[in-house]
């Protein structure tokens, strides 16, 4: 009996706790986006494609990757037909039968799964470096920022066609692609945030006591210099979605058996001009609405960390 | 007959929004009187947040949304201004209000010549042209007191030192012939040896021009010399108002007094700012046994704690493709002894190397030349890490700006404690209950240690860097200007409580600023120093009572002088 209310207790306070952080959480979130109807419109329209991403192998009427459902029977029917097992393809079938829905669920499944990997990674180690050439200086910072001025005087998706042309294709080759694209400019962003907390007196101070250099980079430099590349991640996650895109269109992505939206797009592209429309049309509309939802929440969260914009806007 | 007052401010309310949904109002501004007669000279003087660049602004028109002018009335000549459409405010900035800003360098336009800036203003203001405007320009430069006019028209404002520009930016304001120049703390920016003679400029202008100034300003002593009339502002409200010589001497209300009281005096040292009893620290006997146990294993005995030989400092810039590699010498060939219990100040104007110096005994400068020796030691001689650690940490710093002195993501304790845990030079769970004492020592309540640093006033930070620096039980703290950034009235309890935690702990401070009244109360012994050069050193009552060198008595001399009430 005691024991049990011991537990209880710990649990509704663990629960406290969560409430607590939650209601931090929506009260830093709510100032960004209260009176701001377009952005809560994209965080809304995001999180909905982001739910139906993770939910997808529940909710999909069938399971585009089992080519065992597949009959080819049911190949390029329109919209709302009807299937020969009896279901309705509300967005019709491309040329193997394969329902349009369920593909493009798990097509977005695939495309946010692969920008989210790519650029959680590039971040992590542009931040890294980032302040690790702000700290060390000398030649580890040159060796650095030089890689960093290597890849920006590339256009990104050369150096992605490179790379696939290169390590070959699939998921995880195109992750790598997309990680060399995003790092370098979190690099330079960090690096730059991290000279000018330097100039202040509480890394002297910091310095005067003792404290080494990779505490002074963990505690005292990222905390204070991560906001902006932070308010740089959405951007960036529109953008790998996008270049992703790109290259399961042009062929070099993720593998057939596996489509993204990409992919769908160019698996429909050949059937276009002859008014097979829904193929490409379908995911190439989810895919916008997809980039556009995060861009607006994206350029909300930029917006209401630039103090500039800010005093206008108010 | 009744003549009208050149500026007459009546009732003048400004609020701000305020608090999270801005429904509250903070009054910037509560029912301010002003009246000026032309060719008067008049001062606003008070703390950070009294208001006082409000008032010019609200004057020109120049309140940015969201400041909201409630209520009130200013009349200029006559004429109300409250309520003028841009146009009507454009027509008459530059041409009949003239206005001086704090920078001289940003007030100026980098990209331009001092010669286009001054003959736009002429151009915009006045029929003069070509040929006519540029006599005229020369003619402006001469009245404002500029050197060389005709040269500067050519140069670029980062060619000219500070208070050239400001001269500059005197020339531009009165190029239309105004008949009210708002100066808004016009050399706060400056070295004290060159506001003397820009303040005297100022006064020229006015008296040849028969300009009305109104000078907004923080520094009494500025007050002082220039104005004949005093508005004394906190808080937005007015506080008093006289002629200068009785606020000074005969001040009425508490608060005056207590400013007064706050300002440090050059004529004598004493033992401590007489401020009135709530403004005085509580004494705070928690923290204390921390504290102690270490002094009971030190010996006081009168030696010198920290030699410097021949100290040297050269910065490089290397050599680029387009540049050759320069040298810059900031400190050149400095020696001073400070004795164990001692407060040696070293005082100069901006660029006289000061700094580096402290730097360079912190370990946070490489040195060039010479030896720094600390409790007999030279830290290169030191192998033990161990050692070497104790070494650097009995040697702490208080620094300059407050603002940025604090890890903006740690609370006020962990700020104080968190070099004693990453030592383990303290118990994880004892950490808290210590940041809490010393938070007490230094007079903020100790509850406070869970905020972070952005909840604190500039004081309030100031002390908790104290804290931090008391924390390691240091022997030697390098003070590096820690009052200059901060209100007279919060820096003398600041000093005050510097003097009761030197006593306390029998404490060596070698204390930097470039404010001679406060080395004057700070220190037993006086470095004076110029462009990396230690001029003259000697006791405080040598250097303030008979100074030796020329610079030193300039120095002295270039101090805005009042007479005021002896409080003391």
């Amino acid at each position: 009996m005691h024991f049990s209310t011991l537990e209880f207790a710990t649990k509704s306070n663990k629960m406290k706790n969560l409430k607590h952080i939650f209601n931090s959480l929506l009260n830093k979130i709510r100032p960004i986006f209260s009176g701001h109807y377009i952005a809560i419109a994209g965080l809304i329209g995001f999180s909905f494609f982001l739910l139906v991403a993770i939910l997808a192998p529940w909710i999909a009427p069938q399971n585009p990757y089992d080519l065992m459902v597949l009959d080819i029977m049911d190949g390029l029917l329109p919209p709302l037909s009807k299937l020969g097992n009896g279901t309705t393809a509300w967005l019709g079938t491309d040329a193997l039968g394969r329902d349009i829905l369920s593909a493009v669920m798990y097509g977005l499944r695939l495309s946010l799964f692969v920008a989210f990997v790519a650029v959680s990674i590039g971040t992590t180690i542009g931040v890294i470096l980032g302040l690790l050439a702000a700290v060390k200086g000398g030649w580890v910072e040159t060796i650095i920022m030089r890689a960093v001025d290597l890849k920006v005087s590339f256009p990104g998706i050369l150096l992605a066609l490179m790379m696939l042309a290169i390590f070959g294709t699939g998921v995880d080759k195109i992750i790598y692609a997309l990680i060399i694209g995003v790092w370098a400019s979190k690099a330079r962003l960090t690096r730059s945030q991290a000279l000018s907390e330097m100039q202040k007196e509480y890394i002297d101070a910091a310095r005067i006591s003792g404290i080494p250099n990779w505490r002074i980079m963990v505690r005292f430099l990222l905390p204070n210099s991560i906001a902006p590349v932070l308010v740089m991640v959405p951007m960036a996650l529109s953008g790998a979605i996008g270049a992703e895109a790109t290259l399961s269109f042009l062929g070099v992505g993720v593998p057939i058996t596996e489509p993204s939206l990409g992919l769908l797009i160019a698996n429909g592209n050949d059937y276009i001009l002859s008014g097979k429309w829904w193929i490409s049309i379908i995911p190439g509309l989810v895919l916008v609405s997809l980039v556009l939802c995060i861009n607006v929440v994206a350029d909300r969260i930029r917006e209401y960390n630039n103090p500039y914009l800010k005093s206008k806007d108010q | 007959m009744k003549t009208t007052p050149l500026l007459e401010i009546k009732n003048l309310t400004v609020t701000y929004p305020y608090g999270p949904q801005g429904k509250d109002e903070l009054k910037a501004l509560d029912q301010i009187f002003i009246n000026l007669s032309e060719g008067q000279i008049s001062g606003i003087v008070g703390e950070s947040g009294a208001g006082k660049s409000t008032i010019g602004k609200a004057i020109l028109g120049l309140l940015d949304p969201p400041a909201n002018l409630v209520s009130g009335e200013i009349r200029f000549r006559g004429n109300s201004l409250v309520g003028l459409s841009e146009a009507q405010f454009e027509s008459l900035r530059g041409n009949q209000i003239g206005y001086i800003y704090q920078n001289p360098m940003t007030a100026l336009n980098p990209v331009l010549t001092i010669g286009e800036q001054v003959i736009e203003a002429i151009e915009a203001n006045t029929n003069m042209r070509g040929k006519n405007a540029q006599a005229y320009a020369i003619q402006l430069l001469k009245r404002a007191e500029v050197s060389f006019a005709e040269d500067r028209l050519q140069k670029y404002p980062h060619q000219l030192s500070g208070g050239l520009c400001q001269r500059i930016v005197f020339a531009i304001a009165i190029a239309a012939k105004p008949k009210l120049i708002i100066a808004d703390e016009p050399t706060t920016a400056l070295d004290v040896t060159v506001q003397k003679s820009v303040l005297q400029t100022l006064i020229k202008l006015s008296k040849e021009e028969q300009i009305a100034i109104i000078l907004i300003t923080h520094d009494i002593g500025v007050i002082a010399e220039t104005c004949d009339y005093v508005y004394v502002l906190r808080n937005g409200k007015h506080v008093e108002q006289d002629t200068t010589n009785n606020v000074l001497q005969r001040p009425t209300q508490d608060y005056t007094k207590s400013l007064m009281a706050s300002v440090p005096i050059i004529e004598k040292r004493l033992h401590r700012f007489p401020l009135s009893e709530e403004a005085k620290l509580k004494d705070a006997s928690t923290g204390l046994h921390y504290l102690q146990e270490k002094q009971s294993t030190q010996d006081s005995t009168h030696e010198s704690l920290l030699e410097v030989h021949n100290l040297s400092k050269i910065f490089i810039t290397p050599s680029s493709l387009l540049k050759a590699k320069q040298l810059f010498t900031a400190v050149k060939d400095v020696s001073f002894n400070v004795m164990r219990g001692e407060t040696v100040g070293i005082v100069g104007e901006s660029g006289s190397g000061k700094t580096t110096i402290g730097r360079m005994i912190l370990g946070l400068e490489d040195i060039t030349d010479g030896r720094v020796i600390y409790r007999g030691k030279d830290l290169k001689e030191l192998v033990d890490s161990a050692e070497r650690r104790a070494h650097c940490l009995s040697m702490q710093c208080i620094f300059q700006d407050p603002y940025s002195s604090l890890n903006p993501r740690m609370t006020a304790g962990e700020n104080i404690t968190y070099g004693l845990r990453v030592h383990k030079m303290i118990n994880p769970d004892k950490a808290k209950s210590l940041a809490q004492d010393l938070m007490a020592l230094v007079g903020l309540p100790s509850e406070d240690a869970e905020k972070l640093p952005h909840a604190f006033s500039g004081g309030e930070r100031q002390r908790i860097g104290i804290a931090r620096a008391l924390s390691y039980r240091p022997d030697f703290i390098f003070c590096d200007e820690p009052t200059s950034a901060l209100d007279v009235s919060v820096q003398a309890n600041l000093l005050n409580l510097l003097k009761d935690l030197q006593e306390k702990f029998s404490l060596t401070l070698l204390f930097v600023s470039h404010d001679l009244a406060v080395i004057r109360q700070m220190c037993d012994s006086v470095i004076v120093m110029k462009e990396g050069e230690a001029l003259e050193k000697g006791s405080n009552k040598d250097i303030f009572e008979s100074p030796q060198h020329n610079y030193t008595k300039s120095l002295l001399n270039s101090m805005p002088k009042f007479n005021r009430i002896d409080l003391i």
